[in-house]
């Protein structure tokens, strides 16, 4: 399991990796004329992607788990504690 | 309780780890972007006040309510108040910074065509908050 985390350490660093050395590179010389309404709204688009699509898998995810596996599902199995007395 | 796999958590939990690793840099690196002022940008001091904008240009010219500048430079505002907090706000160039008593915040852009834009308050300030505008005038460049 360690081994897991670790790659998805190495997942999570490789992502962040080119955004952080731009990041750095940036405080290296004097600022150029940036358009700050495009890179602004940008990122506000960029993150509510990401924020919608987590949130449809999210919800789906939860949607799908109370479908499959309410009692009255055809191929409902009672968990151990819940006894075996159907 | 038998054994049972746990990977999928240990997966969700990485995609997660991942996805905010992203997020924050992503938006880190747009906010050292958005605040590293180039070197010839212009200092004009801004000061709020009820209910009214103040700005002061590098020749000592002093504008109340109203702010030209020219297209195609780069202009800091040093922001500050003397009565109560305000929000100095230019809504079109998504200027936003605090104005607070005893304290300078800077914000920095650069207008890239001639036209007129609302400034306003945006922080709660008063009676009369509503109607703490100005307009700024963005001209030609005179070079």
């Amino acid at each position: 399991m360690n081994g897991m985390i670790g790659l998805f350490l190495v997942f999570a660093i490789l992502m962040a990796l080119p955004a952080l050395e731009a990041a750095f590179a940036a405080g290296d010389e004097p600022g150029e004329y940036v358009d700050r309404r495009v890179l602004i709204w940008n990122l506000f688009f960029r993150m509510m992607t990401v924020a919608f699509t987590v949130g449809a898998v999210v919800s789906g995810t939860m949607i799908w788990q109370i479908w499959r596996f309410r009692e009255s599902h055809p191929k409902a199995k009672p968990t151990p504690y819940e006894g075996t007395d159907w | 309780m038998g054994h049972h796999s746990n990977w999928p958590e240990w997966i969700y939990i990485g995609i997660v780890i991942a996805l905010m690793t992203w997020v924050g840099a992503e938006a880190w690196n747009v906010e050292r972007l958005v605040e590293h002022v180039p070197e010839d940008a212009e200092i004009i001091k801004v000061t709020g006040q009820q209910w009214f904008w103040t700005f002061e240009h590098p020749d000592g010219t002093v504008e109340v309510g109203e702010l030209h500048v020219e297209a195609g430079k780069a202009y800091k505002f040093e922001v500050s108040a003397t009565d109560v907090i305000h929000s100095f706000n230019i809504h079109d160039y998504v200027v936003l910074i605090d104005a607070v008593p005893g304290r300078v915040n800077t914000v920095w852009f650069a207008p890239d065509a001639p036209g007129e834009h609302d400034i306003q308050c945006r922080e709660y300030c008063g009676l009369i908050h509503y109607n703490m505008r100005g307009t700024l005038y963005v001209e030609e460049a005179s070079t």
